[in-house]
């Protein structure tokens, strides 16, 4: 195991919002500019990162049986701590993430990070992995939105794209442009995989 | 009561604002259970049931136990009603999850206990619902929204209808699409999305529906 | 029985840390959070009725909750510049708070919208700014109209609704409307 590749797997390998899958809600709810989808990445980054140290510095007091409710009140304070400070300090942000700040709570990712790695490695790796996973999953929330806000708006992070001419697709910022984005992605990424697969059993 | 009101959440709810269709809650469930259509009726009912109970349970947590209001119980149990009531908001997030948590916990054995029939068609779908975020979703548009209770229930309610029909249609398309021919790279979720995009497509029609 | 009581202490030991330290973070930040919400109330009302920042602005209370604001030139009440108001509709995707001013014969002074959710690119641009402009182009021409009688393009009124978002343009300004009927209304009775 090391360190360089545990942090790259959420990259690409173990991507969690295009090959686990996990996470989709705040993914296609707030991926309407690249603005809101860093910030949301951004803040579920954070949580992550902090609940799997935290995690696994108590993993071996943390009795088997109520493990699941323990990390639950963990995560949760780390999110309320975001959506107090977003308060505080982004109150633009914080608006129009709305109430998906406070539902990174029953984000998969997290959840389900906190089970499969930090509870059962150190300190060191559970930070390494909460960092690549949340790089992974920010990292999709910009591709996703960009999509969606160059396409639909003729922006990127406010920028003008293609000038004044431009007749942006309203459908992209709209709820199906997320549903049509998040599936065109997949798709082409299943047929990137068969490619190579195809490739590799050829030679 | 007024009922236009809650005729004006109700079709909201179910239609214009379409809990997996337009505002993304519970599309984990959505994509993994629309498989075949037993099991989404299954997980539907499952979701009503669970997204009422949660309704009522935050409701009363939030307005009894966190809000600064002079109802709130631990004021009038720990201060007495003296000074300024508590404002204990910040812990919403928190307590409403646990609170789900248990919730769910404790209907599966209530009805694992009363209904075995109930439990053996509903109970395999209700560990999955603590981590569904269209429960705790609700929870927080009701407080978000300033719904009364019998507001908040009829939401949590219909909420949960709208996520059965959208999850419902979901499952019948993909059963005849087992039929179909369809690329192989879109085998699975990507068809799922895109049919899940033309769906809400069409619900968008619903947008500006007034009463 | 003896692990029922050891979880219970585990448990109860986790939710009194996690609580805990919710309350050290929320009292550090909570005040920041309440100086900024009436930091922009305040800007708000000085910029819906100009000339107030000089004078004096009155909450006016019924039942406990803040009705309107009376602004004044002077910080003795005297020369009374208008009302202001916040209104507010439900829009596309959320519930829009805008702050009207008007003047005593109910033409709308300056309008600001203080929250909203609409869908990025359609209903967010009633508060686009555009270039070498300082206010959104959308809320400018409500400016010197008849608060009471405004109404969208499309439903015949003057006001031009924005592409595609012909609800949130119509909830703001329906919205604005009918608030300014309940505060005139109010306003005349306690004048006469």
């Amino acid at each position: 195991m090391s360190p360089g590749k545990e942090l790259i797997k959420g990259f690409y390998t173990e991507n969690p919002v295009f090959r686990l899958m996990l996470g989709l809600c705040p993914v296609l709810a707030t991926s309407t500019s690249v603005n809101n989808g860093i910030g949301m990445g951004a803040a579920t980054l954070f949580v992550l990162v902090c609940s799997n140290v935290v995690i696994s510095l108590i993993r071996k007091a943390i009795p088997a049986k109520i493990r699941i409710p323990i990390f639950i009140m963990i995560i949760a304070t780390f999110v309320t701590i975001v959506d107090l400070v977003m308060a505080g300090f982004f109150p633009e942000l914080h608006e129009s993430l709305g109430i998906f700040i406070s539902l990174i709570v029953v984000n998969c990712i997290i959840l389900g990070r906190a089970e499969a790695y930090a509870s059962k490695n150190n300190v060191f790796y559970a930070f390494i992995d909460g960092l690549g996973m949340g790089l992974g999953f920010t990292l999709s929330m910009i591709l996703i939105s960009s999509i969606r806000e160059i396409l639909g708006n003729g922006t990127w992070l406010g920028l003008e794209v293609f000038g004044s001419g431009y007749n942006p697709v309203l459908l992209m910022i709209l709820s199906p442009g997320a549903f049509f984005t998040i599936g065109l992605l997949m798709s082409f990424l299943s047929w990137f995989e068969g490619r190579r697969s195809s490739c590799v059993t050829n030679f | 009561m007024d009922m236009h009101s809650l005729l004006v959440i109700s079709v909201g709810a179910i239609f214009i604002s379409n809990f997996v269709l337009h505002r993304f809650l519970g599309l984990c469930p959505y994509i993994g259970v629309s498989k075949q259509l037993d099991s989404a009726v299954g997980m539907g009912m499952a979701v009503i049931f669970v997204m009422t109970m949660a309704s009522v349970a935050t409701w009363l947590i939030y307005h009894y136990f966190l809000s600064p209001s002079p109802l709130n119980i631990l004021f009038r149990l720990l201060m007495r009603g003296q000074g300024e009531p508590p404002d204990l908001t910040y812990l919403r997030t928190i307590a409403f999850i646990l609170v789900i948590a248990t919730l769910v916990q404790f209907v599966e054995m209530v009805i694992q206990k009363l209904s075995p029939g109930l439990y053996r068609s509903l109970g395999i779908y209700l560990p999955l619902i603590t981590t569904n975020c269209a429960v705790l979703g609700v929870s927080l548009l009701n407080i978000n929204e300033q719904y009364s209770f019998i507001e908040s229930v009829v939401n949590g309610f219909t909420s949960g209808l709208g996520f059965t029909l959208a999850l419902v249609l979901m499952a019948g398309l993909r059963e005849k699409l087992e039929l179909a021919q369809v690329p192989r790279s879109m085998h699975g979720a990507p068809i799922a999305f895109i049919i899940a995009g033309c769906m809400s497509l069409a619900f968008l029609g619903f947008s500006g529906l007034k009463f | 029985m003896k692990d029922v009581m050891r979880f219970a202490f585990i448990l109860t030991l986790t939710a009194a840390v996690t609580s805990g330290s919710l309350a050290y973070v929320n009292s550090v930040t909570r005040p920041r959070i309440t100086a900024r919400q009436n930091a922009e109330m305040k800007e708000a009302l000085h910029y819906v009725l100009q000339g107030s920042e000089k004078g004096i602005i009155e909450s006016v209370f019924q039942n406990g909750e803040i009705v309107f604001y009376k602004g004044y030139q002077k910080p003795d009440k005297r020369d009374l510049i208008g009302y202001a108001f916040v209104a507010s509709g439900q829009g596309y995707s959320s519930e829009i708070q805008t702050m009207v001013g008007v003047n005593p014969q109910g033409k709308i002074l300056r309008v600001r919208i203080l929250f909203q959710q609409e869908t990025p690119g359609l209903g967010t641009r009633c508060e686009e700014i555009r270039k070498n402009e300082s206010v959104p182009w959308w809320q400018r021409q409500f400016q010197g109209t008849d608060a009471q009688s405004i109404k969208v393009d499309k439903d015949g009124g003057a006001i031009e609704s924005i592409t595609g978002a012909t609800i949130t343009s119509r909830a703001i300004t329906e919205s604005i409307a009918l608030k300014t009927k309940i505060v005139l209304q109010k306003t005349d009775q306690k004048d006469n």
